[in-house]
């Protein structure tokens, strides 16, 4: 077998999106393509996998009703062995991250996470992903490597559409004890307010230097009409709940406009607001990366800004 | 009864031997009690660090020059002359009084015991009285003005209350010192009285006449002759106001070191051994406590000079007075720092200098290291050394704010307190129009050590770039350092980091020493303070001049043309660390008065200038939302002062914190402020530069 | 307990950079270096676990460069470090890099290793997994709490949205750490001068017995060559007075939202 199969991801119940666009970018690699579910029940995912492209679904039952790291691994070393997947693509996710570089390591297989861009067919792979913090790019290729293991980033790739029927499989794999134990899910701190309802996002970040004035700009937020969020960085300090935190870590969203003062756009902020119909960014740093999303930028001090949006707003 | 002709008065007067005995053996009790108690404290201070003590060699000039300032008393009177007339009274009335019952007992016990003669008699004795009777007056009415300044006028430094302790808290309450100090002066002022009393009651008992001499005396006979009181009536009072006068004295005199009279032996040894570079030049780690936690963890660790200091305080309040952290409401009183470590002292050597039960961290943290405490000090104190110590030992422990841990990280890797990669350091000689001489490589007359905030904050670069103008259309031959100059790190070391601080000095002297120069320049005032006082310690010694100076220089040698080119109404604030660290007060009013603007003084000036609010690390830690900054403080005082075209400023932080404050205070539109570089670029541009 | 703490000496690229002459490196003259964001705390994390009684050695594959943050983490409390290198190690990427350490954990046998969830500049969060995948030890990723001890820990992993996820994973393990699960210490200037006291262990790779074909075959790719990403359309920059500025910011903003 060759071609390129694709491990899709769920969580309690729900397929997640990013499996979507794993299939989108599989497709463009030509050949034969298979999509893996890993799960305590996968045919309840099935009407959601059958999407146009889609030539079998491998589905693995789990026995432990949440993910567990070292099934998934094993699932995943079962279905390698006997599928011999040119490519295996899966999400730049949390619970990916926790078992396909395991995998990977101990297969010796071609390895790549973060990708942005896959071209060159299955058989002859040439990816993109960012290097130095996102200054630079880098083109990866995976000479003698039978298998590569590529982990997508979310959002960089358009989801498959359309309907199709796939192969349906139950696969039998040596899945071994698994080593960790879930406890409980959290929810997130729900605050008070949803950000993810918002229409107009003032969003801060570590360039507001201090705690202390927070204040200031929520009240800055309520003057201009918007509601406030904040990068990682400030929920890391204790701040500000993580309710309010736009990220891959906090919450995705999609406002008319994303305000951003003082917020240099890490990788994990953009995937969570680069979908705003109108993003303005305010930072001192001509070479912050959320310019490179913005669609209105400035290089300027945020409090003076701030000050003059805060006094025209009287 | 009359005493023929012989001009003395009786000393132990009608005393039995018995008495006699009892009064001599009293004596010698309080003399080993008063030696007890200056040992005790002895004991305590030589439990401390035997280091930065001066040398032997240095003692007696040291003596001399205490006993000067003391005995001119200008610095009690200084900023506050009734304190200074006040204790000139109380000092020298006290020391004359001790004086006279010394010469007395000399003579009595000694020189009448051994050789039979006794000079306590005829002209001497004449004198010997008129000179204490003023000299009591002097004595009585200086401690009634205190007491009229501490119970009715109530100036707000003798206000006890702590600004680092809640009503409530342990050690809140300070009333074990207010009654102390008005026992203090109670006993005081009754042995005084009761002098004269005695005094009056033997010149109307025994009536010896010469009343020209006994003034006073006299005044208090006439009380007695007033009141009616019978010869025997008088007889009795003799004897229980000499006892009790007698008593009460032997016991204050015993009681010096237990009370705040112990001011007397500690504040003078305070005077003596102080460090009179205090907070201008910070000292070095010594070596033998190379693998010792830095700084001061337990009082234990404190050097014996500032063991003894803490003794030395009489609570005058001077330094609470002007503290600027105090005075916008922060957790910092001077005073209450060395206060609380005396009392910590006592508790045990081993107590700790700092933490939640002795000096908090947020009260070392909200100190600017301006020194103004130090400065006003009358005795010698340390106390911004002493909390640079304490700093020292809390950045040992990892107790400090979190911005402030970041910005230590930038320096270390960057070299500047900003972030910015450190070959943007000359960046801002991009915009000139000449090019600004590398002074690593090629020899210059002044090497330009242009500072941190002078190179990256985009306001200051404006002063800076102004500055290199002049400079170059004068033909002075200058030059920069470029990447090759890291932050000085003045601020650094008054944060405690003195580790990073070596490292930047180390760093910078060897630069330094690759070049060659005949002065270096600096524009920032706390560059110049490190550069100047402390870089010999690191084997970098220069000759340092701030751009005030420089600028006057110009000014006078006719190279820059600016005199009587503007007219503005100005006033100036004198920033800590050229004016009260390096006493660079002259120089920028000079150039304002060469340039013909008209120099209004804020109330607080010179070496009473009012902090801006950035040094020691302030600048990096950020202030809680609500308090009065410091920086608006003083621009409120600028405005108070009356219509000002600008405030005037020579320190690109002051330019920072006073350009902010005059927008936040919601001054902008009644002041405006100008570098003074800049009003020198002004009147150049306004007249042509001298031909060179 | 004893802790591994694998670190990363990272680079920052200056703005000015430019390409090493075969386009698959920046000219080290540009690059600046610094402990990785995320060891800060993951070092933290072990010290406050291993407290008093326990060791936390820390391990890095990285040139001199790399000496600098390990002695940083010797001054806020480590006990050893150790140091690989050698030339070959050059273009190691996460899983080479993985396959090295792992050669150093198996030596040291701890209790637990922690690793940071990434490192900021190859941004690869794959080394922590990669290695206790060569180690085949127990693991948890992206862990932002950490508590228990004996013989086992509770870990919270930090899921999108931030939803939490509570596991229970047993020792010997491996956890990566996410930032913000503490606040790590000041390592003062000092200290790390004394750190310099502490024993630092530099090997190369026969020292660990390893070959240097057994790791470029753990290797995941090959780097072609890098390239400044394409500058696309960007942003229309709003110039001016920051009053200037927040006028435009309000307009567009009334524009979308009415729209």
């Amino acid at each position: 077998m060759s071609g390129v199969l694709v491990v899709a991801e769920a969580r309690r119940g729900e397929l997640r999106d990013v499996s979507l666009e794993l299939i989108g970018a599989a497709r463009s690699l030509g050949g034969p393509l298979s999509v893996a579910v890993i799960d305590h029940d996968p045919s309840r995912y099935r009407d959601r996998l059958s999407v146009e492209g889609v030539d079998a679904v491998l589905a693995v039952a789990t026995p432990n009703e949440h993910f567990e790291p070292h099934v998934a691994a094993r699932a995943l070393e079962g279905l390698i062995a006997s599928e011999q997947p040119d490519v295996v693509v899966l999400g730049h996710t949390i619970d990916s991250l926790g078992f396909a570089p395991a995998v990977a390591a101990r297969g010796g297989h071609g390895f790549a996470s973060d990708v942005t861009r896959v071209s060159g067919g299955a058989d002859s792979l040439v990816v993109g992903r960012s290097a130095y913090g996102g200054k630079l790019e880098a083109e990866l290729d995976f000479p003698g490597k039978d298998t590569v293991l590529l982990l997508l980033r979310a959002g960089a790739f358009e989801p498959a559409g359309g309907s199709g029927s796939p192969e349906w499989r139950d696969v039998q794999v040596e899945l071994g004890e698994p080593r960790s134990e879930h406890v409980d899910f959290r929810e997130a701190a729900t605050g008070d307010v949803d950000i993810t309802k918002a229409d107009f996002l003032l969003s801060v970040g570590r360039g507001i230097e201090d705690k202390d004035n927070l204040e200031q700009f929520e009240g800055l937020a309520d003057k201009m009409g918007a509601i406030l969020s904040v990068s990682r960085p400030l929920v890391d300090a204790g701040w500000v709940t993580n309710a309010r935190q736009v990220g891959q870590s906090g919450k995705t969203v999609k406002p008319k406009v994303y305000l951003a003062l003082g917020i240099s756009g890490a990788v994990q902020h953009l995937a969570g607001m680069r979908g705003a119909d109108t993003i303005i960014a305010v930072n001192t740093d001509p070479e912050a990366p959320i310019f490179s999303v913005a669609h209105y930028g400035a290089v300027a001090d945020l409090f003076d800004v701030a000050d003059q949006l805060e006094q025209q707003s009287g | 009864m009359l005493f023929a002709a012989e001009k003395t008065r009786p000393v132990l007067w009608h005393m039995s031997t018995g008495l006699e005995v009892l009064w001599y053996f009293l004596a010698v009790v309080s003399v080993l009690v008063f030696a007890y108690g200056v040992w005790r404290p002895i004991a305590k201070y030589r439990r401390g660090r035997a280091i930065w003590m001066p040398a032997r060699s240095e003692l007696w000039p040291r003596f001399k020059r205490a006993t000067r300032r003391l005995f001119a008393h200008s610095a009690i009177a200084r900023r506050d002359p009734l304190a200074g007339w006040a204790h000139r009274g109380t000092f020298y009335g006290f020391l004359v009084l001790f004086a006279g019952t010394i010469i007395l007992a000399i003579d009595t016990d000694v020189v009448h015991r051994i050789s039979g003669y006794s000079y306590f008699k005829g002209n001497f004795y004449l004198g010997y009285s008129v000179v204490l009777d003023v000299f009591g007056l002097a004595l009585v009415g200086g401690l009634a003005v205190m007491m009229v300044r501490r119970g009715i006028l109530r100036p707000r430094k003798l206000d006890y209350a702590r600004p680092d302790r809640a009503p409530g808290e342990e050690q809140f309450d300070r009333r074990v010192y207010r009654v102390g100090d008005w026992v203090f002066l109670g006993v005081l002022i009754t042995i005084a009285l009761t002098g004269y009393l005695l005094e009056g009651v033997r010149v109307a008992e025994d009536n010896p006449g010469y009343n020209a001499w006994t003034p006073i005396g006299w005044v208090f006979a006439q009380l007695y002759d007033g009141l009616g009181v019978s010869q025997s009536g008088l007889t009795d009072i003799r004897h229980g106001i000499w006892w009790f006068h007698g008593l009460l004295a032997i016991s204050f005199v015993a009681a010096i070191p237990y009370t705040k009279a112990t001011h007397m032996l500690t504040s003078y040894a305070s005077m003596v051994l102080k460090d009179p570079l205090a907070g201008k030049r910070l000292r070095p780690i010594p070596e033998e406590l190379a693998s010792e936690p830095a700084g001061y963890a337990t009082l234990a660790d404190f050097s014996i000079t500032h063991l003894l200091q803490l003794d030395a305080c009489t609570k005058c309040g001077r330094c609470h007075e002007v503290c600027p952290a105090n005075i916008t409401g922060r957790p910092l009183s001077p005073r209450d720092v060395i206060l609380e470590l005396r009392e910590q002292a006592n508790a045990g050597i081993d107590h700790p200098a700092w933490g939640e039960h002795s000096v908090h961290a947020d009260t070392a943290w909200s100190c600017m290291q301006c020194n103004a405490c130090v400065e006003i000090c009358p005795v010698g104190i340390e106390q911004a050394p002493i909390i640079n110590q304490l700093r020292r030992n809390m950045i040992e422990e990892g107790e400090l704010d979190s911005n402030l841990q970041s910005t230590l990280q930038v320096i270390h890797k960057s070299g500047n307190s900003f972030g910015e990669n450190r070959r943007r350091r000359g960046r801002w000689t991009e915009e000139l129009e000449f090019e600004v001489k590398d002074a690593r490589t090629e020899p210059v007359d002044l090497l330009w050590f242009v500072g941190d905030y002078a190179s990256f904050d985009p306001r200051s670069q404006t002063v800076t770039r102004a500055l290199a103008t002049i400079l170059h259309e004068a033909g002075v031959d200058f030059g920069i350092m470029f990447d090759g100059e890291r932050n000085a790190g003045n601020d650094v070391r008054r944060v405690g980091e003195e580790g990073l601080f070596e490292a930047l000095a180390e760093h910078n002297v060897a630069a330094l020493s690759e070049c060659e120069f005949a002065r270096i320049l600096t524009s920032d005032p706390h560059s110049l303070n490190t550069l100047r006082n402390e870089y010999p310690d690191y084997g970098g010694e220069w000759e340092v001049v701030h751009h005030t100076a420089l600028l006057l220089e110009l000014i006078q040698a006719g190279r820059l043309a600016v005199d009587g080119q503007l007219s503005y109404r100005v006033t100036y604030h004198d920033p800590c660390y050229l004016g009260r660290h390096n006493g660079g007060y002259d120089a920028p009013r000079e150039i304002l008065r060469r340039l013909g603007c008209e120099l209004i003084e804020m109330p607080r000036n010179r070496d009473n200038s009012f902090c801006c609010g950035a040094g020691g690390g302030r600048i990096w830690i950020p202030d809680k939302p609500g308090a009065e900054r410091p920086s608006e403080n003083r621009i409120r005082e600028a405005v108070s002062v009356g219509p000002l075209d600008l405030f005037v400023v020579s320190c690109p932080k002051d330019v920072t914190m006073f350009e902010d404050a005059i927008k936040t205070s919601g001054n902008a539109d009644n002041i405006r402020l100008a570098e003074l570089t800049e009003l020198v670029q002004e009147a150049l541009v306004a007249a042509p530069v001298a031909a060179v | 307990m004893k802790v591994v703490v694998p670190v990363k000496q990272v680079a920052v690229v200056d703005e000015d950079f430019e390409l090493a002459d075969d386009g698959t490196a920046v000219d080290p003259d540009f690059l600046e270096w610094s402990l990785n964001e995320w060891d800060e705390f993951s070092v933290e994390a072990a010290l406050q676990l291993a407290g008093d009684d326990g060791e936390v050695v820390v391990v890095t594959v990285g040139d001199d460069e790399a000496t600098e943050g390990l002695l940083t983490c010797l001054a806020k409390g480590a006990g050893r470090g150790i140091r690989v290198w050698e030339q070959s190690l050059t273009s190691a990427d996460a899983l080479a890099v993985a396959r090295v350490l792992a050669a150093v954990v198996e030596r040291e046998s701890p209790d637990l290793v922690l690793c940071g969830v990434q490192s900021s500049d190859a941004v690869n969060s794959a080394t922590g997994i990669g290695l206790a995948g060569f180690l085949d030890l127990p693991h948890v990723a992206v862990a932002r709490a950490i508590s228990g001890g004996e013989g086992s820990l509770t870990v919270e992993r930090e899921l999108e949205g931030g939803l939490v996820e509570v596991v229970r994973i047993g020792l010997p393990a491996l956890l990566t750490v996410q930032t913000g699960i503490n606040e790590p210490r000041y390592a003062n200037l000092r200290a790390i001068k004394q750190a310099r006291e502490k024993p630092l262990e530099v090997l190369d790779l026969a020292g660990l017995g390893l070959s240097g074909d057994d790791v470029a075959g753990a290797s995941g790719g090959r780097l072609r060559k890098l390239a400044v990403p394409e500058a696309g359309e960007g942003a229309e920059m709003l110039t001016g007075s920051a009053a200037e500025v927040a006028t435009r910011i309000r307009e567009i903003v009334q524009d979308r939202l009415s729209a």
